[in-house]
């Protein structure tokens, strides 16, 4: 049985005034069936840009694809038309994005938003009637069943008064009410694959709690699988059960998280935890990592963290490092590895 | 809030900006330079004949109470009257306005049905062919003067094809239908004369074209403006992501965050189109304001000059109120804040 997701080797560019950006630059993913994955990185290293070539999302032009393959369940999604990836996001992708607020249409009732979603994710890219076509009861019965199903949804994400609630605007909702909304739409097909792109970022920290939680639930619930997009190491540590490590679009090391955090081996990944801030940070104030992230449209050759690393050698200014097995199911893309080499 | 209350604190709002408006055309028409009595009563009137003029007329009165005597005359359906014809403003009104309602609303009609779909298919293929082509034909339309536009119009389709009458609201020899709100169109409808409702919207169809040229263009404009604005906010990637089909998050989702800058300018159009009919009213030889109204400002007959101000204030409130209750319906937050 082939993974779910694998994404292989890819390659994606911007075209911009100041010259091309190398955005991705060989990233390689998989993830089985009830995984539940963390991706982190720092701002621009193209965690965003990977979830979004799932679903492809990205604007082309001015993106482009330059090599690599993305499949899920053994389909070639990069050669599918556009209409045949309509119906592919609705049948296996649910996404859920940073802003809660900007990502409910204002003027349309939740219902308005839930139902459509539910009809059309069930629909899979097939026609729905409109609703003007409500006096056909098979219309009417397809209509009022997925409003049901609405309802439904908005309890399994813990809105209070769902049925009630469901007649209200998106402004008559607090954030992380709106951003369970959007979990609840992400949802509506059962999809197979949910992709939460920071959705904890905007939040504040104790609602980013609950709804860390919410999808932890929801995970163990509906054996959901999650590819959970953060900057942030400790919502990692808290919901993800593998994570991968991004740097200047490729991953650099992955691993179980409890492996990661007790052994991390790209120096990157070293540096990263460094600088995760910790309870008493009178000793030293906060640890960073030295150097700047690279310019992605002249970027370094060879290892992309090179000009930034303690351990560079001769050959990480040439060559690009691969995925050297470290230890159980823990990979890392450097040349420190294998140790007995 | 429910809508019923926001629909009538909005009816409440106008009343204040037309007892504003009356105040200031009045005003205006008492200082203006010139002396309408004396245009009117002619070159040969002696003093004597003046001020019996002006007793007749109300004019030796204190202003203020000139105010209030006319005031309380609108009201009671009495506008005034002509200084040269002698005969009720409010009667021509009633012969006249009916045309210009009917030219200026089929104008901005055509101007919405158009450019509309126009500048939604401009945003969809943005920097593409059918933008280009939209675009230009609405440049186009724009640079042109109307009158010139009018009369090519009236050359080609009226006299070269003879497909359309070069003028008039019907033929001479047709009645017109019985006038229950004087729009040809409406009233031969309500009567089911069907024969004098294609007829005369044969006669409407050039000028009101012609008249929706600038309309469109700006309709066109906005439209593609706010749709590519509203392309670009978060829930249209989102709607997309979960697999909603572009068509129905085109036309359902983000055509309705555009069209709230649209129907600003759609009633925006309308007061203009409104005022400047004039040129197409003459060109057609269609018996609207227009005209009526230009005579009496070019022999400061002041009070067909009020009326027509008051008319168009009252009519351009309607259409505010119009405007601001389609808000509301669009726009919850509008609605309820």
């Amino acid at each position: 049985m082939p993974e779910l997701l694998n994404i292989d080797n890819l390659h994606l560019e911007f075209d911009t005034y100041d010259g091309v950006v190398k955005v991705l630059a060989g990233v390689d993913l998989k993830m089985q069936r009830g995984d539940v994955l963390g991706l982190v990185g720092e701002t621009g290293c193209g965690k965003s840009m990977t979830a979004l070539s799932v679903p492809r999302l990205i604007p082309m032009p001015p993106g482009r694809i330059t090599a690599g393959r993305v499949t899920f369940n053994g389909e070639d999604i990069l050669s599918k038309t556009e209409s045949e990836m309509e119906a592919f996001r609705a049948r296996h992708v649910g996404m859920i994005f940073q802003d809660p607020v900007t990502n409910l249409n204002p003027l349309f009732t939740i219902r308005e938003q839930l139902v459509d979603a539910v009809l059309y994710q069930r629909a899979q890219g097939q026609k729905v009637p409109g609703r003007w076509r409500g006096f056909l009861p098979s219309v009417r019965q397809m209509r009022m069943e997925a409003h049901d199903r609405a309802v439904e949804l908005m309890r399994l994400t813990g809105i209070p008064d769902g049925d009630k609630r469901i007649f209200d605007y998106p402004h008559q909702f607090s954030g992380g009410m709106r951003q369970r909304v959007l979990i609840a739409m992400a949802l509506a097909g059962d999809p197979d694959l949910l992709i939460a792109d920071e959705p904890t970022t905007a939040l504040d920290v104790t609602i980013q709690a609950q709804i860390l939680r919410l999808i932890r639930s929801l995970v163990s619930q509906l054996g959901l699988t999650v590819l959970l997009i953060t900057h942030n190491l400790g919502v990692v540590a808290r919901s993800c059960e593998r994570v991968a490590v991004m740097y200047s679009g490729r991953v650099v090391e992955e691993s179980p998280v409890r492996e990661l955090f007790k052994n991390p081996k790209h120096p990157y990944t070293r540096g990263l935890i460094a600088a995760v801030p910790q309870k008493d940070i009178s000793r030293g104030g906060l640890e960073g990592i030295p150097g700047m992230i690279p310019n992605l449209i002249d970027p370094p050759a060879g290892c992309r963290f090179h000009p930034r690393c303690e351990h560079v050698m001769e050959t990480c200014r040439s060559a690009v490092p691969p995925a050297i097995p470290v230890g159980e199911g823990h990979t890392a893309s450097c040349f420190l590895y294998p140790e007995d080499a | 809030m429910n809508i019923r209350f926001y629909i009538l604190r909005r009816i409440a709002l106008v009343i204040p900006t037309l007892i504003g408006l009356s105040i200031l055309t009045f005003s205006i028409a008492r200082v203006v330079p010139g002396d309408p009595v004396g245009l009117a009563a002619g070159p040969q009137a002696t003093e004597e004949i003046k001020a019996a003029l002006r007793r007749e007329l109300g004019l030796d009165q204190p202003l203020p109470v000139q105010y209030v005597n006319y005031m309380a005359g609108l009201f009671r359906g009495d506008w005034g009257e002509s200084l040269y014809t002698r005969r009720p403003v409010i009667d021509a009104l009633r012969a006249f306005w009916p045309a210009t309602l009917e030219l200026t609303t089929a104008a901005v009609i055509i101007a919405t049905v158009l450019g509309v779909p126009a500048g939604v298919i401009s945003a969809m293929y943005r920097n593409r062919l059918p933008d280009h082509v939209a675009r230009i034909l609405s440049l186009f339309f724009v640079s042109f003067p109307s009158f010139w536009l009018a009369m090519i119009f009236q050359t080609w389709f009226g006299l070269d094809l003879g497909w359309f009458p070069i003028s008039k609201r019907l033929p001479v020899l047709v009645a017109p239908p019985a006038a229950t709100t004087g729009l040809y169109l409406v009233d031969s409808l309500i009567q089911l004369d069907f024969e004098t409702f294609l007829v005369s919207l044969r006669h409407l169809f050039i000028p009101a074209l012609v008249l929706s040229f600038g309309a469109f263009a700006s309709i066109t404009r906005i439209t593609r403006a706010s749709m590519v604005e509203a392309l670009e906010k978060d829930f249209v990637r989102m709607e997309r992501a979960i697999g909603i089909p572009y068509r129905i998050i085109i036309f359902k989702y983000v055509l309705r965050n555009a069209l709230i800058a649209t129907i600003t300018v759609i009633s925006l159009n309308f007061g203009w189109l409104m005022a400047g009919a004039i040129l197409i009213e003459t060109i057609f030889d269609w018996p609207g304001l227009g005209l009526y109204a230009v005579k009496a400002s070019l022999s400061l007959d002041f009070q067909p000059i009020m009326g027509i101000a008051i008319l168009y204030g009252i009519v351009f409130s309607i259409v505010n109120i119009l405007t601001d209750i389609v808000y509301g319906v669009l726009d919850p937050r509008i609605r309820y804040g």
